[in-house]
């Protein structure tokens, strides 16, 4: 089989989010249009007026984890071996078959083990640099968020990289996974993302204004910025060969992937950069404009963001199509926000729905884009437009279809 | 595609760019020396610092009053090797890609970041132009701006192994159209912070004993990875072959070895390579119960053949997530013949105490005397 006829296909999610723990939940969550915004408790809040966020207050590691001892890995590990656990077995494939093949496991992150950084510090201020716990130093690498996952399901063969690129490294990781398939390289991937909420990107978020006080309002006229979440995506991926030679059901094709960098602004987004990233993203996977069904935006709800995202869109679409967010529902879950909204447009393949951004009262003329107000909304949906966005001037687009059966979706 | 590296650079305790990293790894000089414990507090009195570095020094004034110094250390790493490939490679930047190894950024920066929130009058009394500091993408994101490289921006970590993730990394890229040239490399920086976090982890690692023996150093090396008939476009030579990277997984410690050695050998089959070719080992060489299992493992893999060793901890000490970058780089600073074939084979390994393995095959081009490219720099002008 020859590099180019090589399709890469999603079989497998496994999901630990702000409104619901597994796919079932996480289906019914984005498409009843759930919130999973409420009052913050993993921090002490007192100074700050309002500080809501998207926590997950339901997720027991134990409950998911089975081989590793849950206290030697940090809250986004242990959520992004959990949502690995998942995705394998969602895939219905037997850990032990994992076992057999070369796997690449990537996994995105904007904050590594942030929470356990934020206690570190906490008790360095307390009682003096000497005194720190030495299991939490070791397991707040960054590399830990992958390394954990391989533990966890003692992979062996297997090549495991954490990719902290900020607020768009779901996608990167998914992408890096798509390449290596393609390429033969490997003959699994389990890639997203996972972060934790954590007071050291609350308070700098904060600080520059960006928090909403109360809601997370994409693309709306009174939107008032992000709102803090957590949890991890992660899709188990393989060759169409290996999921057509194993009978597994198919949630999407991944069709292609662009990455670039506006290399112009520590935290500003910029136009024209993004507007090349996806028609990059478009060209690599062999589609036009007019056939994507929806955008997956990265719609933090900010109001620089969803302005320049949707000027980007209009740039490349002559009609955009519907540009929903699932932050509006999940919050910005930061490094498994790209990854999770892979799943929420997986989901919305398989299944024909496209997912509402909620909150929403008025559109912004600025934005003018359809973002599915409220409600779900049903439709036959063949290709997702999945937009990622971070510091640094980091532009991620992935590109997912339906699998149709012969030809290239 | 097969891919080569056509450049690099490397800024070290030897101080900047190719050339001193060059003469310091022939003369076996170490580059680690007393640290000034005004400056560095913390539970080292040695350390690999690069001598007399500041942003502000090296950079200039302007667009350094934020900057921390990984990402200094990663700005003048990439311009070190653009001045060695000259600025016309990254003109047609969208086509440009870097992948930036990283440990965990800069944990002074975002532990400072942090209890600034918890000792500030208010817990938003943090400094907002030191906010994306507290990122860790923040490094490979500043070499970005600083020199307008606009193509696919990655940062990698894994802990010992991040350099070698950041070449398969890089590697998946060209070989998925994303870009046509990669600078691929990996930064450390030294702090107080990094320094305790270093020394708590390896007392509560398999090495405890080990805790405040091994100074620790900073600084990075950075590569070019391309196709090699993009090198030959641009009038570039080889300086190495990239064979083969590859990766496994342990549990216990006491599989180390077993896992790496299997690791070498797939490595060696995929690239088509005897064990008696390999000439040159290039190992991460830790202290204690791992290092002996890398050593192990290596014999295991290699059979009876007897290759030359080049050991970077005495030279360099504990680069964290720069040590496999530096590995490399003093594979290809070594002159050839490594023995007596002149196969120019040599193998990079290391094992990290979270339990992965990894291994790089390369092949270096011959005439290591002449193997800078074809540059109009020295590299070393920063000083």
């Amino acid at each position: 089989m020859t590099r180019d006829s090589r399709r890469v296909v999603i079989t497998g999610l496994g999901v630990v989010s702000p409104i619901g723990i597994g796919v079932a939940r996480f289906l019914t969550g984005i498409r009843t249009g759930r919130s999973g915004v409420k009052k913050i408790t993993s921090f002490d809040t007192s100074g700050f007026q309002y500080a809501n966020g998207c926590e997950i207050d339901d997720f027991v590691a134990a409950d998911w984890i089975r081989r590793v001892d849950p206290d030697d890995l940090g809250r986004a590990s242990q959520f992004s071996a959990a949502a690995a656990r998942m995705a394998v077995a969602d895939a219905g494939m037997p850990t032990e078959e994992l076992r057999r093949r070369r796997v690449l496991v990537s996994v995105g992150t904007t904050d590594g083990e942030s929470r356990d950084l934020d206690t570190l510090t906490a008790r360095q201020l307390d009682a003096g640099v000497e005194k720190l716990d030495g299991r939490t130093v070791r397991r707040s690498a960054a590399g830990r968020l992958s390394s954990g996952v391989i533990r966890e399901l003692g992979l062996t063969d297997v090549e495991a990289v954490t990719i902290p690129t900020a607020c768009a490294a779901g996608n990167y990781a998914i992408g890096t996974g798509f390449d290596a398939l393609r390429a033969g390289e490997v003959e699994a991937a389990l890639c997203g993302g996972a972060d934790a909420v954590c007071r050291k990107t609350f308070s700098g978020f904060y600080r520059i204004g960006t928090i909403a006080p109360v809601a997370c309002q994409p693309f709306d006229r009174d939107r008032k910025g992000i709102l803090t979440g957590e949890g991890a995506g992660m899709l188990l991926m393989e060759t169409l060969e290996s999921a057509l030679g194993r009978g597994a059901p198919i949630y999407a094709e991944v069709l292609g992937y662009a990455l670039n960098c506006d290399a112009l602004h520590p935290v500003a987004p910029d136009l024209d950069s993004l507007a090349r990233c996806i028609a990059l993203a478009h060209r690599h996977a062999g589609i036009e404009p007019a056939d994507v069904d929806f955008i997956s935006a990265h719609g933090t709800g900010t109001r620089a963001n969803d302005v320049t995202e949707t000027g980007a869109i209009t740039k490349v679409f002559t009609r955009p199509p519907p540009t929903i967010s699932i932050k509006s529902m999940i919050g910005h879950t930061m490094g498994a926000a790209s990854a999770l909204a892979a799943a929420a447009c997986a989901l919305a393949i398989r299944e024909g729905f496209i997912p509402p951004t909620i909150n929403h009262n008025v559109t912004d003329p600025e934005c003018g884009v359809d973002c599915v107000p409220n409600e779900a909304r049903p439709a036959d949906v063949n290709i997702v437009q999945n937009n990622a966005l971070a510091f640094a001037g980091n532009n991620a687009v992935l590109i997912l279809g339906r699998y149709r059966d012969g030809t290239a979706a | 595609m097969t891919l080569t590296l056509s450049a690099w650079s490397a800024l070290s305790p030897y101080g900047l760019g190719r050339e001193a990293f060059t003469a310091g790894v022939r003369a076996g000089r170490s580059g680690v020396a007393v640290l000034d414990r005004e400056a560095y507090p913390g539970p080292f009195d040695r350390a690999g610092l690069v001598p007399d570095f500041t942003a502000a020094g090296h950079l200039g004034r302007k667009g350094t009053r934020s900057m921390d110094r990984v990402s200094a250390l990663a700005v003048v790493l990439v311009r070190q090797l653009l001045e060695e490939i000259g600025a016309d490679a990254v003109a047609d930047s969208d086509e440009v890609g870097l992948v930036l190894g990283t440990g965990s950024g800069s944990v002074q920066s975002i532990m400072d970041f942090t209890a600034a929130s918890f000792t500030g009058q208010k817990p938003y009394h943090v400094d907002p132009a030191l906010f994306p500091n507290a990122v860790m993408n923040r490094p490979a994101g500043q070499c970005a701006i600083w020199h307008r490289i606009r193509g696919p921006n990655a940062t990698v970590a894994g802990g010992a192994a991040t350099g070698l993730l950041a070449l398969s990394y890089a590697a998946r890229l060209l070989r998925g159209g994303h870009c046509r040239r990669a600078l691929v490399g990996a930064v450390e920086e030294y702090s107080v912070q990094r320094a305790w976090l270093e020394w708590h982890a390896r007392a509560a690692g398999v090495d405890a004993g080990d805790a405040d023996q091994v100074p620790l150093a900073e600084g990075g090396a950075l590569l070019l990875m391309e196709a090699p008939d993009e090198a030959r476009r641009a009038g570039r030579s080889p300086v190495a072959t990239v064979l083969a990277t590859r990766f496994m997984a342990f549990d216990e410690p006491d599989q180390a070895h077993a896992v790496l050695a299997n690791c070498v050998t797939a490595a060696l089959r995929s690239a088509g390579v005897a064990p008696e070719e390999v000439e040159v080992v290039v190992p991460l060489g830790a202290e204690g119960e791992l290092g002996r299992q890398e050593e192990r493992a290596t014999a295991g893999a290699l059979g009876g053949t007897a290759p030359r060793v080049l050991r970077c901890r005495p030279l360099l000490g504990d680069a964290s997530a720069a040590s496999a970058a530096f590995q490399i780089a003093v594979l290809l600073a070594t002159a050839r013949p490594y023995g007596p074939r002149d196969t120019g084979i040599g193998l990079v390994t290391t094992v990290d105490p979270h339990g992965v393995v990894g291994c790089a095959l390369l092949r270096t081009a011959p005439g290591p005397a002449e193997r800078a490219p074809t540059s109009r720099a020295s590299g070393s002008r920063d000083g």
